[in-house]
């Protein structure tokens, strides 16, 4: 099974800027919105969908699929739009964010949205689900990959590392991890709130084999993924630094746009920054 | 007293089942957070090794770790202790298990006041109350060793989540072979016309118990078992309820959410005339601890507390 688009990264760098436009015009339209969380891991999830993930278009429970699972759920909204760029969602669908009982809450629902695994929004829950999925491919000789999408701030729930501890355990090099680290959460900066540093030498400890790269370069992410260690009985960390509402200046590393959306002009100037 | 002589822990029942499951082609997957001795399942991993996972004292990760599972295609079960289960790891088991409606079946060992005088970071008295908050998860709680083995026998069979509340010691019959444990379904262990007792679990015992002794001084009560909390049978609750007016209800659990609770809505919701005494942990407290019979005689859920208590309603 291939990923079904294959693009290359500066293809993936134009396909980004479309999926933030979508982001922008669809929070607007909502009236809410996580804006900074959706800007900031667009890159990533557009790496992903157009390039790295082994899935169907047309069967979105195919059984030899790649799982991918965003533990961070309030990103669900650069989620949404990936997959409507993908044509995995009908456009329309977009306007109807956040309504009542519309196919896009503002978390993931499975039960409401194809190509959604798991229902998310509390953090600290994707990575021991992960665990379990990676963990069910190896019993059942499956050649699935496990992506789990978490925050940093995320990290600070202590469930992550009850996971860490068992995918290393469990020698599941099938599961990769990666950590939007944007150095924001709600309040403030995570290193003000409660620090991560040394990050990596943290998961190093845990038995993770770790890789730091530019989550908002679909370039060097796409390397650092596709140049994993293989067969190597460790899991994948993937350090993914970013900037939280990245591509528009006046959202870009402000803890204030962590539910905020453009007002008035703000809108306008957004989009002509993204080049749109 | 009651004939133990085909008595069984209703953990060894389980685990039988487990292994006869596996055996038959069910695609089972046992999970335990360091829990393998209060599981009893050292027979089930020397038979299926690579079916038992063992997450290490980290219930967060166990229930997690069930659901991916269950997303991968087991059957998951989880074996460990109530209060852990449902308490430490209660978000997990209403995200990833309840409202991502994964196929995981949670047995919540030693519930209610089982571990006695370990005290109250060990009880679990308000684990149905939680669990009924839940929006679809099924809630079984077997009275005896024929019981268990059909619950977990349609646990296993049924796709989704489950709850299987479980007391841990050994049980004698309640019923003979011909029962048939049926979701959905009240089963009537004995029919009389004065009073309902109404009991879950292993409390069912001392509800028997105690309309054997109640029939001695003419008193002749139906003995409700609601090895069902959901789906409910609401019908049965309410037929033996509006025959007798007078109904008490039997737990190791919180006054608050129980099968008591269960009862008194229905009462309230119909308008049927009955009055109802509600047996167990009195809510807003914590279970004084001691010897778990100590614990039910105190607060009235032993047998003899059940006489009293029928005696003083049906003067």
């Amino acid at each position: 099974m291939d990923n079904p688009f294959n693009k290359k990264s500066q293809e993936i760098v134009e396909l980004s800027a479309l999926i933030r436009k979508r982001i922008l015009a669809m929070n607007c339209e909502a009236g809410q919105g996580h804006t900074g969380a959706d800007l900031s891991e667009t890159d990533i999830l557009a790496s992903l969908y157009f390039r790295l993930l082994r899935y169907s278009k047309t069967d979105p429970n195919h059984p030899e699929r790649d799982r991918f699972i965003l533990s961070k759920g309030h990103g669900v909204g650069g989620y949404y739009c990936t997959l409507a760029q993908a044509g995995l969602l009908d456009e329309s669908l977009l306007k109807t964010y956040l309504q009542f009982d519309s196919k896009l809450p503002g978390h993931p629902v499975r039960q409401k949205t194809p190509f959604v695994e798991v229902n998310t929004g509390a953090l600290g829950h994707g990575l021991p689900i992960g665990v379990g999925l990676a963990l069910a491919a190896k019993k059942t000789g499956r050649d699935y990959t496990v992506y789990v999408l978490t925050g940093d701030g995320e990290l600070q729930e202590g469930s992550n590392w009850e996971a860490a501890m068992a995918a290393s355990q469990f020698k599941l090099d099938n599961l990769v991890w990666i950590v939007d680290r944007n150095r924001l959460q709600l309040a403030d900066f995570t290193e003000n709130i409660m620090m991560l540093k040394p990050l990596n030498k943290k998961m190093e400890a845990f038995g993770m084999s770790v890789h730091v790269t530019d989550g908002n370069a679909p370039a060097s992410f796409i390397e650092t993924m596709e140049s994993l260690p293989a067969n190597d009985g460790k899991p994948k960390v993937i350090i993914a630094n970013t900037t939280k509402g990245k591509g528009v200046s006046f959202i870009e590393n402000q803890p204030s746009w962590h539910h905020r959306i453009p007002k008035g002009e703000e809108l306008p100037k957004a989009l002509e920054e993204l080049g749109c | 007293m009651l004939n133990m002589d085909n008595a069984k822990d209703l953990r060894d029942v389980m685990v039988e089942t487990f292994i006869s499951a596996a055996d038959e082609g069910v695609n089972l997957a046992v999970l335990v957070s360091d829990s393998t001795s209060t599981a009893k399942i050292s027979p089930f991993k020397e038979r299926f090794p690579d079916r038992l996972v063992n997450v290490g004292i980290a219930e967060q990760s166990l229930v997690g770790t069930a659901a991916g599972m269950a997303l991968g295609g087991f059957v998951a079960v989880t074996t460990n202790a109530a209060p852990f289960l449902v308490h430490r790891a209660n978000e997990q088991v209403k995200n990833d298990i309840c409202y991502t409606n994964t196929n995981v079946k949670l047995v919540g060992l030693n519930a209610g006041v089982c571990y006695g005088a370990l005290a109250s970071t060990h009880h679990a008295i308000d684990d149905v109350s939680i669990m009924r908050g839940f929006g679809n998860i099924h809630i079984f709680a077997p009275s005896d060793p024929l019981e268990a083995e059909q619950i977990f026998r349609h646990a296993l069979a049924y796709d989704g989540p489950v709850y299987i509340r479980m007391d841990s010691a050994k049980f004698p019959m309640l019923h003979d072979e011909s029962y048939r444990f049926e979701p959905g379904k009240v089963d009537v262990l004995r029919q009389g016309g004065d009073l309902s007792l109404i009991a879950m679990g292993s409390t069912v015992h001392e509800a028997v118990a105690a309309a054997d002794e109640l029939s001695e001084k003419g008193i002749e009560a139906d003995v409700l078992n609601i090895s069902s909390v959901r789906p409910l049978d609401s019908k049965t609750i309410l037929g033996s309820l509006s025959k007798t007016g007078c109904g008490i209800t039997v737990e190791e659990h919180s006054l608050h959410g129980g099968i008591g609770s269960l009862a008194s809505e229905l009462v309230a919701e119909t308008g049927i005339s009955c009055r109802i005494k509600r047996l167990g942990f009195v809510e807003g407290k914590f279970a004084i601890p001691g010897p778990r019979n100590e614990m039910r005689a105190h607060v009235g859920i032993d047998a003899q507390g059940i006489v009293r208590t029928s005696m003083e309603m049906v003067k």
